[in-house]
């Protein structure tokens, strides 16, 4: 198919040590190597749920100082 | 397993070149997400060990679904269905045919 890619994709992860990862995760359950997409995928999921993360240790930490506050 | 983990010195995270998240580009991340946000070292060490097991239960939960469509890789969908169902997270990836508006 035909790929579109507007701009230069950077990622969150080390792309070789995630993709040696992957190779041996699966090759462990006896699959083989998957495409790069793949690591790509996984990237841009770790960045999402960093960032949800993250955003949540902010509220934490912004209701805590309030605490202290007052 | 979680013991395990504890057993293995923090640093060795830090140093280790062949580790899928870096701190400082976990940090580009806390900036870009809260400028304001500054992660103790503590912190930062228990979200690269998370990251670790996320990608851990990404590649099981994938693999369980590419097995069970009888074929010999995971594919993006795979990935994507996994982190959907799971987590109700969207990952954008290339090689599927629905595309984001």
């Amino acid at each position: 198919g035909t790929q579109i890619r507007s701009c230069k994709e950077e990622f969150l992860l080390s792309m070789v040590p995630l993709q040696q990862r992957i190779r041996s995760a699966l090759a462990k359950k006896g699959l083989e190597e998957p495409s790069n997409e793949v690591a790509a995928v996984i990237s841009h999921a770790v960045q999402e749920r960093l960032k949800n993360l993250i955003e949540k240790l902010a509220i934490i930490t912004e209701h805590r100082l309030e605490m202290v506050k007052s | 397993v979680q013991a395990a983990r504890n057993v293995q010195p923090s640093t060795n995270l830090v140093e280790n070149v062949s580790q899928i998240l870096t701190k400082p580009r976990l940090n580009d991340l806390v900036r870009d997400t809260d400028p304001t946000l500054i992660l103790e070292e503590d912190i930062e060490e228990a979200l690269l060990v998370y990251t670790d097991d996320f990608v851990t239960r990404i590649l099981d939960g994938a693999a369980a679904i590419a097995k069970h469509r009888h074929v010999h890789t995971i594919e993006v969908k795979d990935v994507q269905q996994f982190l959907t169902r799971n987590y109700g997270i969207w990952a954008p990836g290339f090689g599927t045919d629905e595309l984001r508006p």
